[in-house]
């Protein structure tokens, strides 16, 4: 026999065929397409929630590498803890203020800036108002820190000229948070002005026309027709920002107050950056974690539970 | 004889000649030992930098590398854990005094008995004051090089001092004569008349003036004794007579340098950068003490601790802390504004006389807060001074309270 033929019968032979089989059914496999994603996210994602999730019933040094079983003695420590408290609270009332300010005023924005007719003061004032998004917290803190100075601050000239006696911005327990509230929303609210121009821009305009020669205004037109076409930016800007205002402040807490005044202006997160990274607490850093993990999750939820019938995806 | 050089030799000098300044160094380097120096001195211009460069220039063999991993000892310590956890720790950082017993029992500072031997240590440590060298070791360990020491001093906005009327060499010697002197400044001028630090270090100068400790020589908190009491109730009084309007230190430290403070007391390591930012004469005084008490000023300040643990980089950081304690290096270091805590006859630096002063008169160490708590402990402490501070509680109740929570934190 020729040995080219041999070679062919050799692979036809059933024994290849089986080897070839799992091979064949594994590449039409979804997994194969999957795969890497997956094990990325198990790898980063699954496997440090559940590594954080085991921590948090221990003491642990990153040093000493060892570890002395705490049981649920962190969580109870850290519900029972008045500065956990008060980070929550605090929390709360970051995310009271700066929902509505980081959704609202750049949907308003957006509105405007939409109708401007003028294309290079379009992009003038897109740009000028974006710009803060890209600057970093220690940039721009060096900025605020000045503005803040109660002594030779920019912030209390502007006060001293209308009467008003000179403020101690981020020294002061009950102004340091809402300084942190301006600072966060003036750094951040440029995201979702973007999102909210390409969502406006995509609004179908022989719909927005038609509603015209039905004799809508523009009020009528922005509130009846725009602001239901472009609900599913809306509610994703929402959601993002809700998770956004909790991480991005930290950097802003960070830079201006060290959330201080005695903790008046921490969060949940930067309480968690504390024990972890500056106590260096792992083992109650990690309990912190699952609290704010399980509270997101919750807020989450209600979110899509109760806010995403109103949403047009249509 | 043709002269004319060839295509090929002129193409083989060229490249050498282009290639040996990146390679010939890079030969040289690779034959020294390389040690990080961990720190927190910002600039290309600050003396540590000038330091590690006259260190490297004398060619001991040792290269010493600068790397500033932050701008307070709590973030350099915080990213050295990290470091260290990952096997690639300093071989060497700027320690704060505060954090002495952290470096020794978490991250690992070495024992210098262990590993330069006893009599290395000795004779290293001989070249400084003997009343410093107990101040970088811990529980009779010796853990680091005292190098830098500062003290509490008054900064003066000696124009407005003098447009205040106030006699230009004056140097109040208690609170109880500042503080009148201040009103008249603040009166006579319209600008703030003083600024305290709001942190640990300098309320801690306030309490043992007045007879009271922070911890005890037991390791207990002692806060809230009635000296301690008294010692913060002088220290809040200005704020209650309005003469002190409380801000952080960065604030602090751009509103006096702007010429908006009249007086501000700080930390005379802080001397070089106020003085090379003001505009107005300068001048520094004695941390005043309090009326009817012994002066007790406490110190501030890092050593200089060795966290490798490879026989090689040991003997390296010895080299480099044997040349940081000569005379050539501590007159290049001194230009930070920190003491001559050495032995070395080095002149004192033009307008530091008030913190040789007060170094000369006995400085206590800086509170070293204990046990694996320590750093939150610290923190906690500081949370408390803030409270009183801004009348969110009484001087006795805050005190009590700071105690009782420390003692639940050294106790953990």
């Amino acid at each position: 026999m020729p040995l080219n033929m041999a070679w062919r019968r050799l692979g036809e032979s059933p024994w290849r065929r089986l080897r070839e089989s799992p091979w064949r059914r594994l590449r039409e496999s979804p997994w194969l397409f999957a795969g890497p994603a997956v094990a990325a996210a198990v790898l980063f994602v699954w496997l440090p929630m559940a590594a954080t999730f085991g921590l948090s019933f221990f003491d642990w040094s990153l040093l000493r590498q060892e570890a002395t079983w705490r049981g649920l003695d962190h969580y109870r420590g850290t519900l029972a803890n008045p500065d956990f408290h008060l980070a929550l609270a605090n929390t709360g009332l970051y995310l009271l203020a700066l929902l509505p300010l980081q959704v609202g005023v750049p949907l308003a924005l957006a509105f405007a800036l939409i109708r401007i007719a003028a294309k290079a003061a379009g992009r003038l004032y897109r740009t000028a108002l974006f710009a803060p998004s890209v600057l970093s917290f220690p940039v721009a803190a060096v900025v605020w820190l000045w503005l803040f100075n109660p002594t030779v601050g920019f912030l209390n000239t502007l006060t001293g000229a209308v009467g008003l006696p000179p403020q101690r911005w981020l020294s002061d327990p009950d102004l340091a948070l809402w300084s942190v509230v301006a600072v966060t929303f003036w750094k951040s609210f440029g995201l979702n002005l973007l999102i909210f121009l390409a969502a406006l821009a995509n609004v179908p305009g022989d719909v927005v026309e038609a509603a015209r020669i039905d004799g809508a205004g523009p009020w009528r037109r922005a509130l009846d027709i725009e602001l239901p076409l472009i609900s599913p930016a809306l509610f994703f800007a929402v959601v993002t920002t809700f998770i956004v205002v909790l991480d991005e402040i930290v950097g802003a807490v960070d830079v201006l107050t060290e959330g201080g005044p005695y903790r008046t202006s921490s969060n949940l997160l930067y309480f968690l950056y504390e024990r972890g990274f500056r106590r260096f607490q792992f083992g109650e850093a990690a309990a912190v974690a699952v609290l704010i993990a399980a509270i997101i999750a919750g807020v989450t939820w209600a979110q899509f539970h109760f806010g995403e019938r109103r949403v047009h995806y249509d | 004889m043709s002269r004319a050089v060839s295509r090929r030799t002129f193409t083989l000098a060229a490249s050498t000649a282009l290639a040996a300044p990146a390679i010939l160094p890079r030969a040289a380097l690779a034959s020294d030992t390389r040690i990080d120096l961990v720190h927190l001195f910002s600039g290309a211009e600050h003396p540590i930098q000038k330091l590690i460069k006259a260190f490297n220039d004398k060619g001991t063999g040792v290269t010493v590398v600068s790397r500033q991993d932050g701008t307070t000892y709590e973030t350099i310590t915080q990213k050295a854990m990290s470091a260290i956890a990952a096997g690639r720790g300093p071989a060497l950082m700027t320690t704060g005094w505060k954090l002495g017993d952290f470096a020794k029992k978490t991250l690992g500072a070495q024992d210098f008995r262990q590993i330069f031997g006893p009599e290395r240590t000795e004779a290293l440590l001989a070249k400084f004051r003997p009343a410093v060298r107990p101040l970088a070791s811990i529980g009779g360990v010796p853990i680091g090089l005292p190098w830098s020491m500062s003290t509490p001093v008054l900064y003066i906005n000696q124009a407005l001092w003098t447009q205040a009327g106030l006699d230009p060499r004056a140097e109040p010697k208690t609170v109880e004569e500042l503080y009148p002197m201040v009103h008249q400044l603040q009166e006579k001028t319209g600008k703030q008349g003083l600024c305290y630090e709001v942190n640990e270090w300098l309320p801690q100068a306030f309490i043992q003036n007045a007879g009271g400790n922070v911890i005890d020589a037991d390791g207990k908190a002692v806060m809230d004794s009635a000296a301690a009491v008294r010692g913060i109730e002088a220290f809040v009084q200005p704020r209650h007579d309005n003469l002190w309007r409380v801000m952080t230190i960065p604030e602090m430290l751009a509103a006096f340098q702007a010429g908006a403070i009249g007086v501000m007391a700080s930390s005379s390591g802080r001397q070089t950068g106020v003085r090379q930012a003001v505009k107005f004469d300068l001048r520094l005084a004695q941390m005043p003490g309090l009326a009817g008490h012994p002066r007790r000023m406490n110190s501030g300040g890092n050593f200089l601790a060795v966290y490798s643990k490879i026989k090689e980089q040991q003997d390296g950081a010895y080299k480099f802390m044997e040349f940081v304690s000569s005379k050539q290096g501590f007159e290049i270091w001194l230009a930070t504004g920190y003491l001559n805590v050495t032995v070395n006859d080095i002149p004192v630096p033009p307008g530091n006389a008030a913190a040789y002063a007060q170094m000369d008169s006995g400085l206590t160490s800086e509170t070293i807060w204990p046990g694996a708590r320590g750093l939150e402990a610290l923190t906690v402490h500081i949370d408390w001074i803030t409270k009183i501070v801004n009348g969110a509680v009484s001087v006795p109740e805050g005190l009590r309270a700071d105690r009782q929570a420390i003692e639940k934190l050294i106790a953990a």
